[in-house]
Parts: C-alpha cells; sequence; structure tokens
C-alpha cells in the first residue's frame, strides 16, 4: 500500500467509524486490509478499495469488524460494578419514577462478558433487584462479535475473574475448555448493532439510566469523540451516569456531564434536567 | 429472575423544520436548545441561527455543543462567525471561538491569519497567534517571526515567542536575537526569549 492509498483508507476507516489510525498504526492497517483482500478474492488495492466503497456483499461491515478489538474478561473492572449497585442505581430508585424499569446499556459489549457481567453482579450484589425490571443491552458496531455474545459461549480466560461458584452457578460446562452461560441469562440480555458517532442508530437504542462505555473513546479523534459523547448524552435520562474506562475523562471531552466521585469509581452524570432562571 | 427484555420507545428526534428548530433554540429549557443547536448545524441557514443564538445563550452546555459543531461541519461561513467572536467582550465566547478556530483544519484559517496579526486590536493578534500554533512549522515561523519584529505589545510579544518555542524553525532565530536586544529591560520577555531559541536549537540539533 503506498502513502495515498493508506490516506485514502484511514479516512474511509474516520468517516464511517470515527477511529483514527496514524502512520505509527500502518503495521496493523495493512494486516487487517490483506485478511479483507485475500477473503474476497481481490488483487490489488484498488480492486478491493472498490468493492469496499461500493459495499459489494455487506464488505464495509467486515471491514469494519476486522479493526475492532474484542480483548476482554468477566467482571473486567469490577470496581465499577460495585459502584453501580453502591451508588449509581440506589440513587436512580430515590426519585419516584414512571415505572419499575432500570435499563442499562453496554456499549461497545465485545462478546457480551460486560453485559453479562453486569446481570451477574446485580443478581449477585444488589438486593433490591427483584423490585425492578432490569433490561440490560449490549451493543457493538462488530456485527460478528454480536453473534458470539448471542451464543454465550466462553473460554477459560474471559471466566478468570469468576469464582468456581459463580461459574457454578451461571454457566455449563461444554468442553474441556468452554463454558456456555445458562439459557435464562442469555434470554435476558439483548444485542443490536450500534455506531456511536450516528446519532440516528444510538437514538434508536432509547434512554438509559446507566451507560457502560468503557475503552473505547481512546479509539476517537477529539472531533468524533464530541460527537459520541453528545449522542450518549441524549441516550441518558436526566440524571442517568455514564461509566467510562480508566484511563478515558469525560472532562477532557465535553462539559455536557458532571463529574461524580464515589468510592469505588469517578462516572459522569447527565444533569437533571432543569429550565433556565 | 428480575432480567427483562423490552421493545423500549427511541429518544426523540429533533424536528426536522427550521422554523420548530428556530423556536426551540429560544425555549426556556437548556435541553431543547441544545438539542435544537445540535440539530441545526447541519441545515441550511443553521449556523446564522447558531451565530444569533451564541450572544445571548448563557449555558456552557449549548455554547458548547454549537462551537463543537461548527468545528466540525468547518464551513467557511462557521469559520467566519468564529473569526468575528474573536472580538467579542464575553471572554468564555472568545476562547470557545479560539478553541472551535483550533480546531478547524489548518487550510481553512491560512489564508485569515496574517489579516488577524495585523489586526489593530491586541488581543485579537494575541488570539491569532495561538491559532498560528495549529499550522505547519515553516508558515507558522514565518508568520510569528514577523509579527514579533514589528509589534510592541508585550502580551502579544510573548505569545509569539511562546508559539516559536513550540513549534518554531531556525529561520526565527535572527529574529529572537534583535527581540532579545529590545526586549533586555524585560526580564519576562527576555527569558522567554532564551527559551524560545534554546527550544529551537534543542530540535536542531536532535534533528540532526
Amino acid at each position: 500500500m503506498n502513502e495515498d492509498e493508506f490516506r485514502r483508507l484511514c479516512e474511509f476507516i474516520y468517516r464511517r467509524t470515527g477511529m483514527v489510525f496514524t502512520e505509527a498504526k500502518r503495521y496493523y492497517v495493512e494486516r487487517r486490509m490483506a485478511d479483507r483482500m485475500l477473503a474476497t478474492g481481490s488483487t490489488s488495492f484498488a480492486s478491493y478499495f472498490a468493492r469496499l466503497r461500493s459495499d459489494v456483499r455487506g464488505e464495509v461491515e467486515q471491514f469494519i469488524n476486522a479493526f475492532t478489538v474484542n480483548e476482554t474478561y468477566f467482571y473486567r473492572e469490577d470496581h465499577q460494578l460495585q459502584c453501580l449497585s453502591a451508588d449509581l442505581l440506589p440513587r436512580r430508585i430515590l426519585r419516584p419514577r414512571a415505572n419499575k424499569t432500570i435499563r442499562i446499556w453496554s456499549v461497545p459489549c465485545s462478546t457480551g462478558e460486560e453485559p453479562y457481567s453486569i446481570a451477574i453482579w446485580l443478581l449477585e450484589n444488589w438486593p433490591q433487584a427483584d423490585a425492578y425490571e432490569i433490561e440490560i443491552l449490549g451493543s457493538d458496531i462488530d456485527t460478528r462479535v454480536l453473534d458470539a455474545a448471542r451464543a454465550g459461549l466462553f473460554g477459560r480466560r474471559a471466566l478468570m475473574r469468576l469464582s468456581a461458584d459463580l461459574i457454578a452457578k451461571y454457566f455449563e460446562q461444554t468442553d474441556a475448555e468452554h463454558w456456555r452461560l445458562i439459557d435464562d441469562l442469555r434470554q435476558s440480555i439483548s444485542f443490536s448493532p450500534v455506531n456511536l458517532v450516528e446519532a440516528a442508530e444510538t437514538r434508536a437504542h432509547g434512554a438509559f439510566d446507566v451507560i457502560f462505555c468503557r475503552n473505547v473513546l481512546i479509539y476517537f479523534d477529539d472531533a468524533s469523540r464530541r460527537t459520541a459523547a453528545e449522542n450518549l448524552y441524549e441516550n441518558l435520562l436526566p440524571g442517568g451516569f455514564i461509566c467510562l474506562g480508566h484511563s478515558e475523562s469525560m472532562s477532557r471531552i465535553s462539559p455536557l456531564f458532571d463529574v461524580c466521585r464515589y468510592s469505588d469509581a469517578i462516572v459522569y452524570q447527565r444533569p437533571m434536567e432543569r429550565a433556565d432562571g | 429472575m428480575p432480567l427483562v427484555r423490552k421493545s423500549t420507545a427511541a429518544v426523540d428526534a429533533p424536528p426536522a423544520d427550521v422554523e420548530e428548530l428556530k423556536t426551540a433554540l429560544a425555549s426556556s429549557r437548556p435541553d431543547e436548545r441544545w438539542q435544537a443547536a445540535r440539530a441545526l448545524i447541519d441545515m441550511p441557514g443553521g449556523i446564522a441561527l447558531l451565530g444569533a443564538g451564541l450572544a445571548t445563550e448563557a449555558d456552557i452546555r449549548v455554547r458548547e455543543v454549537i462551537f463543537s459543531g461548527i468545528a466540525r461541519t468547518a464551513t467557511p461561513e462557521g469559520a467566519a462567525l468564529l473569526l468575528q467572536l474573536l472580538r467579542s467582550e464575553d471572554a468564555s465566547l472568545r476562547s470557545g471561538a479560539l478553541d472551535a478556530l483550533a480546531a478547524m483544519p489548518a487550510d481553512m484559517l491560512a489564508g485569515r491569519l496574517p489579516e488577524l496579526l495585523y489586526d489593530e486590536d491586541p488581543d485579537v493578534r494575541l488570539l491569532a497567534c495561538e491559532l498560528a500554533r495549529g499550522m505547519p512549522s515553516e508558515d507558522a515561523t514565518q508568520l510569528m517571526a514577523d509579527l514579533l519584529e514589528r509589534e510592541s505589545e508585550p502580551n502579544v510579544c510573548a505569545a509569539t515567542m511562546d508559539v516559536l518555542a513550540e513549534i518554531g524553525g531556525p529561520q526565527a532565530l535572527p529574529v529572537l536575537q534583535r527581540s532579545a536586544e529590545r526586549f533586555a529591560s524585560s526580564p519576562f520577555l527576555a527569558f522567554a526569549i532564551e527559551i524560545a531559541v534554546k527550544r529551537i536549537k534543542t530540535t536542531l540539533d536532535s534533528g540532526r
């Protein structure tokens, strides 16, 4: 790939996803590009790029899937889960609610470890769980991982932070190295595709009490980060919370949210609705 | 099990009609103004309406969404509006405009910078120095060196030195050396010049 081809490809990725790849990531981009050229039988950059731009046989989706990072595990950064049950949800239920539904969004959800972790954590650690209808939704731009999330089959590494008791309670071992989530739990979580920089897509998911949006905004440039933050703001109910990854700070992205410091985590809150004066 | 799957209503999209958005932009509810402002950015005539709205908008979130939207769309009309705001009496409007201009592609501002650097208002010249920081080193160095040579306002001189210290090239060294003599009686400016010269020389040495 020459300089011009690399630049055109990176511009394409940026326009479609908000992800920024610079010369420093050239090897990463070239590897994935080569994989897709091989998979589609394309013999040159020009022929593959034409195929991509025309979205022949859903190539855009396949291409974006190849660029996402999906390494995660259950109970990752569980101090935020502790914060969810100890601070965020108790605050969400303080005010009178029109209904008994609590909505939580895990985006990006990768292969499902995060939304399933939220579900298990709440069943185990939030005493009020039975008094509410808890709706957990997992979304990701990578449609391939959503299929894996729905299947709910995980390897040993993904379960390394879970106790033997929790594994026995919520999983069925399928072979020496794999465990499948029990049907009740798998069927309780919804999964959907979403592009965080497309407002029409994020709005379709409705408004949430809590959003987990961890370790994705770091891949965006400033402008896309702001757009994603604005979209997520719309997806939060007034007073709702958003949790970012440990190295991310919403304060550096947008002034839309208030910072909330709790004993287990720093999270960001959409202010309650108010009128001027 | 308390976990449920439901089909939930989407978040309301903003109105698609400019007149309705104009009305929403004057709402007493900041969230409504925020959503209207966000939608107007991509609409014909939207930038002009937002420019008028900024003059009276007090909510920082609404202001921010207007600035970030103008920066994102990066149109000449948006740039013109922001450049005008550099003269605002309101410091937060000036800094919001400056940040948004800095986020725009450098080539969009390149043609306007020399004019701003000759502006009769020293505050505008000072803010224009910040915009030069986002330009290619060679262009910024030339602009900053020219300005420093003719500038008498100490704060503007300090701003040029700060930019030169960060991205200046060797062609600025003679101007900096002449300025060192000119500002010998000002310890702060003399120090700023010394720093700029050192940084440029260090960059030169490390590039060899």
